[in-house]
């Protein structure tokens, strides 16, 4: 019986061999463990098909009271009005825009500095790197209101300014301890080589680090992803004009509590294109969040 | 060119313009930085490598002055002004935090109410969170095939809860009127008698809770149920005590809860206390025997380093109570305001922790214990006159002897005025207690039969408390009944739980949701459950570091299953627990995507978390002042709950 609990490791890379001694044996105990593990997938997977199910059927099905999953007769015409809607195309590429620039900026700019961290030894490093970390207590909150003050001053609301800008100053303390981490293990020896075939730090970090810390980058940019593309409130604050809404505040406006009936249909279609792109990422990276949220504790972005 | 496009274009121009502008910064800062080491006569290779660590570490240097070091100083400027986007900035001082702190005007007054909120998110919500995270974590922790495809859905709502979408459709299936979840509820109840008899014992429930719970946050008086919560906990202390031998590994966790508990109390107290004009001279006293009885424990646990920090602060809290007396100027109504009392309290306090820190390691002990023993009888002192809800006396010696407090049952005016509302002044009960255990540990190993005999007769004297506060606070409720039945008076004190309680629902009843204030708080927790996989992954990798051995030793010693649980994982876990909790707290004060998609105007208030609160007052109504305190009292509590978690990532004692 001890067989069935407390073994160990089974997180992130279990490796292909270790594989066989995980027979299925269906015995009592375990089929209760199944049962139970099913019975909180349904929980955790139900609101994702109650939105897929919804956004299927047709306004008069969602009017009524329903238990009903799957729609009786699909209504592909909602995705087709979604799709033949000009707001929606622009609140897309006006998401996509905002994403890459802001993940390009930001990734760019931790690779960076985590570099000066991981790699260089200078006078004052300990001291700055103890700044950035202090800087992980701090709250978003607290630097909410005068940022937004900053950026009213400089004329920048209604513009995507506020929110993919800030990026490019390397933001994100969480993200640039974990590329740093990661950079910390290269071992020395190839700097050191570098250095004496008379490559300068610039160029050590370019064609050496940066290709070696692939998979690190991938874990940031990918957690960084979710977070940007979730994002609500900074688009909420600063965009301010339909023309720029992304995606996160799109979706939110579809909902309208004056609509009588609430176009149920519309916003559920509107949602799924929105969590698309999540959830096709998450499948294939899975194993990047594991390491994102053992380095930030589960806090996005 | 449309709009969108258009500024798509501004924006990359922007963006390179950014890069230009931090390279240039970089090569800068990385110059200055070697010119400095030139001034400090390093050498040159050392100045190289300050050029070159500099230029890659400022992108992130620049965005610290201009995204963090700026606005924070900017905001803390703001927070003491009036200052609304687009109008003139007065100072104000401290009147934002004033109002907020002690929810003074309809925005203090909402202020405390996210604050609520989020004490019921944190207590009610982030348990069953942590229980959902736990129960999952176990369960991925079985030997089984797939558990790997397992936990991938189980960390999806993850990702996904972050968006707008999947929270739309969580409102969706929350209709009150035809929602999924609801229709569920009442196919299953009229196809089996007991779901119908679940469902309405929940609605019963929840309904009743919730409706005390915001008649708690509306203010309506509590009578002498703030007596209780005291008691019960001094009873639970003292109960764990008397079970079996005090051991070492006990008493250190139950100093360490206590500490906590004394930390988070103590801060609120002073937040709240020392800013309310005028305060009360024995806060000063109060906070000076917390600071004492935890001095005394460090002192004890043979922590000096500790005790020490404990003085250190007993001195500057009664500097800084002195100095405010003295700055204080006379009330409004004109009458004189006198800081003779707070001199006097403030001396009383400093000398005993000066005493304390000047005497040598031997006697410190003693002195605290007579600044303790001094600062007790000076409140006994306080107690024994006073008004009823400032904690006379004799209200003790009336429960001791299981007698009403209540003097006139069928006066309203007696009954709103003698019991104020539910808030921190049963605080004389909380000094009472912390003093008792003060003198506990103080006598710790020195005299264990005295000792035991406090710790029974304290048992008794609580457990009589609690159990007559209880029995006094059934009668003040039914009271309150009475006088409202005689005048007719539907709507006050605990009106929404009396309306809850009064008949059991019927089975056409089905639960709110989010179209009730009853049912809001409740749907959010249930949403931060289903997204609860963050937890999960943590606790796994702590159950993952638990080494097989002691199962193993166990299970030779024929321990069962429950009882590895408690007595092995368990304790084990419980740093991933803390933290987790810790984590959980967090991120109940910043709730605001959720809310923002729940809410509906009849909900708002009952929903809005401290972020919400922020978000509507700053961007909403624009008052950047106010919006500036708010997020300087959100930071405030994060960076505590921060520390906390740090001190007391291991506060379990590993027995070896």
């Amino acid at each position: 019986m001890s067989t069935l609990q407390h073994t160990p490791d089974l997180s992130v890379n279990v490796r292909p061999g270790r594989r066989a001694r995980y027979r299925l044996n269906l015995d009592a105990r375990s089929i209760v463990f199944y049962a139970i593990l099913i019975a909180f997938s349904l929980f955790f997977l139900f609101p994702l098909v109650w939105m897929a199910g919804t956004s299927l059927k047709s306004i008069e099905e969602v009017g009524r009271p329903q238990l009903s999953l799957l729609p009786e007769v699909p209504q592909w015409s909602n995705y087709g009005n979604l799709f033949a809607d000009p707001s929606f195309y622009r609140a897309y590429v006006n998401s996509i825009f905002v994403v890459v620039v802001t993940l390009v900026g930001t990734v760019g700019s931790i690779s960076f500095v985590a570099y000066a961290f991981a790699r260089l030894e200078w006078r004052g490093r300990n001291l700055v790197f103890a700044l950035m970390l202090g800087t992980l207590m701090l709250p978003a909150q607290a630097t909410l209101v005068p940022q937004y003050v900053l950026f009213y001053n400089l004329g920048w609301i209604r513009t995507f300014n506020p929110i993919t800008i800030p990026g490019f100053f390397a933001g994100g303390a969480a993200m640039i301890f974990l590329l740093r981490q990661f950079m910390v293990g290269i071992p020395k020896e190839l700097d050191e080589a570098a250095m004496i075939d008379g490559a300068n730090p610039l160029q050590t970090w370019w064609y050496i680090i940066l290709p070696l810390s692939r998979p690190a980058i991938a874990t940031i940019t990918v957690f960084l992803f979710v977070g940007l593309w979730n994002n609500l409130i900074n688009p909420l604050l600063y965009l301010q004009k339909a023309e720029l809404f992304t995606m996160p505040v799109f979706v939110a406006g579809k909902f309208n509590l004056q609509e009588s009936p609430i176009p149920w249909q519309t916003i559920m279609a509107a949602s799924v294109t929105f969590v698309l792109p999540v959830l096709v990422i998450f499948m294939f990276t899975q194993r990047f969040f594991v390491q994102g949220i053992a380095a930030t504790g589960g806090k996005e972005g | 060119m449309d709009v969108a496009a258009q500024a798509r274009l501004d924006n990359l121009l922007w963006a390179a313009a950014t890069v230009i502008f931090i390279a240039a910064g970089s090569v800068l800062l990385g110059l200055l930085a070697r010119g400095g080491a030139r001034l400090a006569r390093l050498s040159d290779a050392e100045g190289r490598k300050i050029f070159w660590g500099v230029f890659f570490a400022s992108p992130w240097i620049i965005g610290f002055f201009i995204f963090v070091v700026g606005p924070a100083l900017a905001s803390l400027l703001y927070s003491f002004t009036d200052y609304k986007l687009g109008d003139s900035m007065n100072f104000v001082g401290l009147d934002n935090y004033r109002e907020l702190l002690l929810g003074e005007g309809a925005h203090g007054r909402r202020f405390a109410g996210a604050m609520y909120n989020s004490f019921y998110y944190a207590i009610i919500g982030v348990p069953l969170q942590i229980l959902t995270a736990l129960a999952m974590a176990l369960l991925l922790n079985q030997a089984l095939r797939g558990v790997r495809f397992f936990r991938l859905i189980f960390y999806l709502p993850v990702i996904l809860a972050g968006g707008p979408a999947i929270l739309l459709a969580w409102r969706y299936m929350l209709a009150s009127n035809g929602g999924f979840i609801n229709e569920a509820m009442s196919a299953a109840g009229n196809a089996f008698f007991l779901f119908d008899w679940l469902k309405r014992t929940f609605i019963f429930l929840v309904e009743g809770f919730n409706g005390f719970y915001s008649g708690i946050v509306r203010g309506d008086p509590i009578g002498p149920l703030k007596y209780f919560i005291p008691a019960l906990i001094a009873v639970l202390f003292l109960s764990t005590m008397l079970r079996g031998e005090w051991s070492d590994s006990r008493r250190s966790r139950l100093l360490r809860v206590s500490e906590i508990v004394g930390a988070v109390l103590g801060m609120v107290l002073v937040a709240r206390g020392l800013i309310a004009l005028p305060i009360d001279p024995f806060l000063i006293v109060g906070i000076g025997l917390i600071l004492a009885a935890g001095a005394l424990s460090a002192h004890r646990n043979a922590s000096p380093r500790a005790a020490t920090a404990y003085l250190v602060s007993g001195i500057v809290l009664s500097v800084g109570a002195a100095l405010m007396a003295i700055a204080t100027p006379s009330a409004e109504d004109g009458s004189a305001f006198s800081a003779l009392p707070y001199l006097l309290a403030s001396a009383l306090v400093a000398a005993v922790f000066a005493g304390a820190l000047v005497a040598s390691q031997a006697r410190r002990a003693s002195v605290l214990l007579i600044g303790l023993a001094a600062g007790s009888l000076a409140v006994l002192v306080h107690l024994s006159a006073g008004q009823f809800d400032q904690g006379q006396l004799g209200l003790i010696f009336q429960y001791l002897t299981f007698q009403s407090a209540i003097a006139q049952p069928g006066d309203l005016a007696y009954l709103q005025e003698t019991f104020p509302q539910a808030s921190l002044s049963a605080f004389w009960i909380w000094g009472g207690m912390i003093a008792f255990f003060g003198v506990l540990i103080a006598l710790n190993g020195g005299n264990a039969k005295l000792q035991r005999w406090l710790i029974v007769g304290g048992t008794v004297v609580f457990a009589l408390l609690a159990v007559n506060s209880l029995l006094d606070t059934l009668r003040y409720f039914s009271a309150f009944n009475d006088v409202a039945a005689a005048a007719g008076v539907q709507n006050y004190h605990f009106s929404l739980f009396r309306q809850a309680t009064q008949v059991f629902p019927d089975s056409q009843r089905v639960p709110l949701w989010m179209s009730s204030e009853l049912w809001s708080k409740p749907s959010l927790i249930l949403i931060t459950m289903w997204s609860s996989g963050a937890g999960m992954l943590i606790f796994l990798a702590a159950l993952k570091g638990i080494p097989r051995v002691f199962y193993e030793a166990a299970d030779v010693d024929g321990a069962s299953r429950v009882q590895q649980f408690f007595k092995i994982t368990l304790p084990l876990i419980s740093p991933a627990m803390f933290y987790n909790i810790v984590i959980g707290v967090i991120a109940a004060l910043q709730t605001f995507e959720s809310i923002y998609i729940l809410q509906t105007p009849t909900t708002q208030d009952s929903l809005a978390s401290a972020a919400y609160f922020l978000f509507v007052r700053t961007f909403r109504q624009l008052a950047i002042g106010e919006g500036a305190a708010v997020s300087w009292i959100l930071a405030a509590i994060i960076v505590f709950l921060t520390v906390l978690q740090f001190r007391y990532s291991r506060w379990v004692n590993y027995e070896s």
